[in-house]
């Protein structure tokens, strides 16, 4: 059975990438999972796709915890604990990546004796990009198992695609082929991972709660604002970046206007960015009027949690 | 509204600090986050929001919640049934001197257009049928945007969505829901834009003060749904205004205001050419009888504005 998870931001086409990959395996007559996981959030926030296929039926459920390939369609998910984009990755599990770097550097930086790749045939960090970087990661993933022919990937995408219009499926078919042309000259397979027994089925480490009276297991919560501790500043992509030099102190537009209210007000009256939850919509930079605040990519840095 | 009887004179007397927490579950450049945010502000933590499946469900999710004060969840149709029974109880609770009338709470219904102009508005009429004591606030992101942006009967006719995927869009048009309610002579009723924040804030100041059934109806411009860069939120409100699509009005004292008339208007295009859900309006081949009945429709509304 070949095991395969895919992440990304939302937004970034890993749910798309998922049912192409999964149509295409089922065309060449797999049995076949896939399934989008995420949480409450939304555009920006990490989320992973699985896919299982395999010629026998498929017992296993739930998300892939052994993967035999993971797609990273985001490079900057890669340091994000809460993405989990290298949970179970072994020996034996390629990594397809998403990045300007090279695939050695993110050997050494990970400490992985697997084989990786970058993903070819998306121009890294370019917005326009982000609408090809679904169809790209099912095809870098479709092209190393080496048993989806392009015929059956090319089906996949249309009737995946399909809703979107003719010229949507055009667009996609010239990017999936193109980068699964790219990924074949790479060389880079993976194997199929085996089948696991129920017998070898290992608990996920859960914590056994056990039964309280109601007054101790649902407390009254009266702390206000806990939302802050979501720390959506790891969903940005971009950060705005003030220039105080040339900021108007006209505080009340870009403070007003930052739909999360991660702009706060100093005592100078200067706006300053909350970079622990901006989510990096980039509207105080649209409605900046002297043009004060600008786009600086996250990429290569850290973690997004930090101050500039 | 005289500006003599406002506290917010200009820009600037807009609140500098903000209430709403930060690290909700909202997509970046969520319109309605915004202009909850910017209402918030306004109303203060002594507020119960009632909210109704939608988006903004996901704002209080177990053990994170972005208010300082409560927020209870009830089904899509039925926010102001819930916001009858929290206003009973806290009336109850005073009655019975357990609670301070100081320590009263506004009761606020919050939800989306779905419920807003379709599923929960039966529930609208029975309570401003009882004169209850309520704030109503509908952040209208025209289709229903947490189950992937069906059309809803707040959908703008022409617009695509995930069930109007023809080449011509949405066939329907947009129901007119603050009519609907300045029909039945509510407290107060006025629509807002976050993109004008301070027509925004004076309005929110009036619902506020008043007392009985009362109406914010809020665009709430969305870059999931609507299609387009979420830096680009502040600027399609502004169109949306700018262009007439949006008016912003208020219903007092037995009267429609309209307390922003834009000079000269925009050709509708304008805000329709920025969004995704209309592109199929330009391309392939230009759609110019849509187009046309679009402009037509915003026309004849100021026509009877206008005189
Ligand atoms: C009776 C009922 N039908 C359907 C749903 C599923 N549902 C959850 S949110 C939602 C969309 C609500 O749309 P809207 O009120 O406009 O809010 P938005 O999602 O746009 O914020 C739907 C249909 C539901 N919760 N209850
Ligand atoms: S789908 Fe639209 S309305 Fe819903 S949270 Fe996202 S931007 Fe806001
Ligand atoms: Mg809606």
């Amino acid at each position: 059975m070949y095991r395969i998870r895919f992440h990304g931001r939302g937004g970034q086409g890993m749910k798309t990438a998922s049912r192409i990959l999964g149509t295409a395996f089922f065309i060449e007559a797999f049995e076949v999972q896939d399934a989008p996981i995420y949480g409450a959030e939304r555009r920006g926030a990490p989320v992973f796709a699985y896919v299982r296929a395999g010629r026998e039926a498929i017992n296993e459920r739930g998300a892939i915890t052994n993967p035999d390939l993971v797609v990273v369609a985001d490079d900057t998910l890669v340091p994000v604990p809460a993405a989990g984009v290298l949970r179970g990755v072994t020996e034996n599990t390629v990594l397809i990546i998403n990045s300007v770097e090279e695939p050695e550097t993110w050997r050494e930086r990970l400490n992985l004796t697997g084989p990786v790749v970058t993903m070819p045939g998306v121009k890294v960090g370019d917005a326009q990009e982000v609408r090809f970087t679904g169809v790209v990661s099912a095809a870098a993933a479709a092209a190393v198992t080496g048993v989806i022919s392009k015929t059956s990937f090319e089906a996949a995408i249309r009737e995946e695609i399909a809703p979107l219009g003719e010229a949507v499926v055009d667009e996609n078919l010239k990017r999936g082929v193109e980068a699964f042309d790219l990924t074949v000259k790479n060389g880079v397979s993976i194997k199929e991972g085996s089948t696991v027994s129920a017998a070898a089925y290992k608990r996920p480490e859960w914590i056994e709660l056990g039964f309280e009276s109601a007054a101790i297991s649902a407390p009254a919560i009266h702390s206000a604002a806990t939302s802050e501790r979501m720390k959506t500043g790891l969903w940005r992509t971009v950060r705005p970046v003030i220039d105080y030099d040339r900021c108007n102190r006209c505080w009340w537009l870009c403070s007003t206007f930052c739909p999360d209210g991660a702009i706060s007000v100093n005592k100078e009256g200067f706006p300053e960015i909350d970079y622990e939850h901006c989510k990096g919509c980039m509207i105080c930079m649209a409605q900046c009027p002297p043009h004060a605040i600008s786009a600086e990519a996250e990429h290569g840095r850290k973690e997004g949690g930090d101050e500039a | 509204m005289k500006t003599s009887e406002t506290r917010f004179k200009g820009m600037r007397d807009l609140p500098s600090a903000h209430l709403l927490g930060t690290g909700t579950a909202m997509c970046a450049g969520c319109g309605g986050l915004e202009v909850l945010h910017e209402i918030y502000d306004i109303l203060g933590k002594k507020t119960v929001f009632v909210n109704a499946a939608g988006c903004m469900t996901l704002l209080s999710i177990y053990p994170f919640t972005p208010f300082r004060g409560s927020w209870i969840y009830t089904a899509m149709a039925s926010a102001p049934a819930g916001a009858q029974g929290v206003r009973d109880a806290l009336d109850t609770l005073k009655r019975k001197e357990r609670m301070k009338p100081a320590d009263d709470l506004k009761v606020v219904c919050l939800t989306g257009d779905g419920s807003a102009y379709g599923m929960g508005l039966s529930s609208t009429s029975a309570a401003i049928d009882r004169g209850l004591d309520f704030l109503y606030i509908c952040y209208d992101n025209e289709g229903y945007g947490n189950t992937g942006q069906q059309f809803s009967a707040a959908t703008p006719h022409g617009a695509r969505t995930s069930t109007s995927m023809g080449p011509r869009g949405f066939p329907g048009s947009k129901k007119d829901l603050f009519s609907i309610w300045a029909a039945n002579s509510p407290a107060y009723a006025a629509t807002v834009a976050g993109a004008e924040p301070l027509d925004l804030a004076r309005k929110i100041e009036k619902a506020d003060t008043a007392k009985g059934p009362r109406l914010i109806l809020a665009l709430s411009p969305c870059p999931v749904g609507w299609g387009y860069d979420p830096k680009d939120s502040v600027e399609i409100g502004k169109l949306a205004v700018k262009t007439g699509i949006w008016p912003l009005k208020e219903y007092i004292d037995g009267k429609v205001v309209h307390t922003k008339i834009p000079k000269k208007r925009l050709p509708v295009e304008e805000y329709l050419k920025r969004q995704g859900r209309f592109a199929h309006l330009f391309e392939p081949v230009r759609k110019d009888d849509i187009l046309k009945e679009i402009q037509a429709g915003v026309d004849a509304y100021w026509e009877g504005v206008e005189g």
